[in-house]
């Protein structure tokens, strides 16, 4: 188990690794480089080498490499221009929000998907079944900013019943009433994935004789599907969820731009608009970050629940 | 005429299912992917065919006409400058699908590459690049697109490239799996003792065997990237205005939400939902008979 915990840590760095350095050489990459990004297209030669100067942009690539990697190590995410002030202190505001929608959404869609997924397990190919498998499909094709923008225009717009955006500042009822949609919004095709796995999985499940064996034994529906199938499809409905992760946090961009939550997604959205390049690739590696870890915690919690698994 | 009569598999080379008798038959045992097909060509037609036949320039800025809602002059009604909403519509769907498409033949030939090499690698350097492929995998794509996005200006080109450049790893893991599992069948071990070189062997029978699972997953790749991309213009930064695009008029049409201009919302999402059905629809279709089900 040491092993494979060591093997599944090396992956994580490998993603780490890969991320910091794609995102400096795209940095490097753009005509003109970051200068130009904070200057304008427009700007003049010499206004250009004296900010190369200033930060340390006229050092050779490899050592501005070197450079980057000890300042990211030590949390130097680096300077908004157009926010005037260190990334850092724009991650620590919009950070909680960002990781309240998303594990509130991650939570209910995980619930979700397995009951539903356990319920279509028992049906198999039975009609509601297959309804449940087309509602899925559909669930997972509604792009998540067109369901945002419908939920506004119907509950917010027409009928008044959920503010449209932002997350509310008077008590606990407000800030759940902003919170609702958002979670709901993104909450939908993540279900919908997931549940799509699992019931494909429950279905497995169900085919082999352990199934037959206990019906055999007289015991109910109900203690058949959570004292035995549950118990043997969670490991991989674990693995399921941590491969979710990365939608989460693309659907999350999305939401939180439509319903105008300002959580790190909708930082940004906003800085990308701005051409505000330290904060969108501060934002950037930390979401990236946020992935691989998640992904990670995902693989560990698998590996606790049950010793028999190897990684290969 | 002393010429051999060529057969369909001759004939059409790595695509025998493309001759058009198999074609037909196969569509008919596979009506999913019958359905989904009709929708994509429906889609297509509506946005290459559909500006011959309307005459209207997606355009023109009407200051009389403007926030008409959908009639028989306006079919799709009209937008906040009065350009008709149905020509933008049938414009926007140009980049919206074409782009999807060619990133995606991008992927694909990357991701087989990759993929192939690693398969045809010694083992070792084969679980380098496979974890090579985790490792970029763990990472979310629309998050590195809106970081490009901040960096450079993107064109129609550059998303193409863009869209390609983040969506191979997927199609290149399926790649590599085919390849384990083809190159110790018969038929290649064979060709292998009858001399044939890796890079005939990767041509001519590996890449036919796995030419219906990468097809597959191909059409999963397009509606991914309809849905990548219709994001990015959502939030701005994909195809920009005035140049219509399914994503980008929907962002536009949730700006204008409180005016009421329902048409604005509706038509571009129920487009952009459709050509991701149509894919999805395809793909699990074509799934569904591979797996004999």
């Amino acid at each position: 188990m040491f092993a494979m915990i060591l093997r599944r840590l090396l992956v994580s760095v490998t993603s780490l690794v890969l991320l910091v350095t794609i995102v400096f050489f795209m940095i490097h990459a753009t005509p003109g480089g970051p200068a130009y990004s904070i200057l304008g297209m427009h700007a003049s030669p010499a206004a250009v080498a004296a900010l190369n100067k200033q930060m340390g942009l006229s050092q050779p690539l490899g050592e501005q490499y070197v450079i980057w990697w000890w300042h990211l190590l030590q949390g130097r995410l680096g300077y908004s221009y157009i926010q005037h002030t260190p990334v850092t202190r724009l991650l620590r505001i919009y950070t909680g929000r960002t990781l309240l929608l998303d594990l509130s959404a991650l939570g209910l869609a995980a619930l979700i998907a397995l009951v539903v997924g356990l319920v279509q397990g028992y049906l198999a190919e039975r009609p509601l079944g297959k309804v449940i498998g087309v509602f899925q499909i559909v669930f997972y094709a509604l792009p998540v900013f067109f369901v945002g923008i419908l939920l506004i225009y119907i509950l917010s717009i027409r009928l008044n019943l959920f503010p449209p955006g932002g997350i509310g500042h008077h008590g606990l009822d407000s800030r759940l009433r902003h919170l609702a949609l958002p979670v709901f919004t993104l909450t939908l095709p993540i279900a919908a994935g997931l549940s799509r796995y699992f019931g494909h999985q429950a279905r497995q499940e169900y085919r082999l004789d352990y199934v037959r064996t206990a019906r055999a034994r007289g015991l109910s529906d109900l203690r058949i599907a959570l004292h035995h199938v549950l118990r043997n499809a969670v490991r991989p409905f674990v693995t399921m969820v941590g491969m979710m992760i990365p939608a989460v946090f693309v659907g999350d961009v999305l939401t939180e731009s439509v319903f105008n939550y300002p959580g790190l997604g909708w930082l940004l959205w906003r800085s990308a608009l701005d051409q505000d390049y330290p904060t969108v690739s501060a934002i950037t590696l930390f979401i990236g970050v946020l992935t691989i870890l998640g992904n990670l915690l995902a693989d560990l919690i698998n590996s606790i629940l049950d010793v028999r698994v190897r990684y290969e | 005429m002393n010429e051999p009569r060529s057969t369909p598999e001759r004939r059409w080379g790595l695509f025998p299912a493309l001759h058009a008798g198999r074609f037909a038959s196969a569509l008919r045992s596979a009506p999913l992917t019958a359905a989904g097909l009709g929708l994509f060509l429906f889609l297509v037609a509506f946005s290459w065919l559909g500006p011959l036949l309307i005459h209207t320039s997606p355009y023109a800025i009407r200051p009389a006409l403007l926030f008409r809602p959908p009639s028989w002059s306006h079919p799709l009604g009209t937008d906040d400058l009065g350009r008709s909403f149905l020509a933008r519509m049938m414009y926007g769907g140009q980049p919206s699908l074409g782009v999807a498409m060619l990133g995606t033949v991008i992927a694909v030939v990357l991701g087989l590459l990759y993929g192939m090499s690693s398969g045809l690698s010694p083992s070792w350097l084969d679980k380098v690049l496979m974890r090579t492929l985790d490792a970029i995998l763990a990472l979310p794509t629309l998050v590195l697109m809106i970081f490009f996005a901040a960096l450079v200006r993107l064109d129609a080109l550059s998303l193409i490239l863009l869209l390609g450049f983040v969506s191979w790893p997927g199609l290149a893991r399926i790649a590599r799996n085919e390849v384990l599992a083809y190159k110790q069948r018969d038929y290649v071990l064979a060709a292998r003792q009858f001399g044939a070189g890796t890079g005939y062997l990767a041509r001519t029978h590996l890449l036919r065997s796995m030419l219906p699972i990468v097809l597959v997953n191909a059409t999963f790749t397009v509606a991914d990237l309809v849905l990548t991309l219709a994001g990015l213009s959502f939030l701005g930064l994909g195809i920009q205005p005035p140049n219509p695009s399914w994503g980008g008029l929907l962002g536009n049409g949730s700006n204008l939400a409180i005016i009421g201009a329902w048409w604005l919302i509706l038509f571009p999402g129920l487009a952009i939902v459709l050509a991701i059905l149509a894919m999805n629809m395809m793909g699990q279709g074509i799934l569904n008979r591979l797996e004999g089900r």
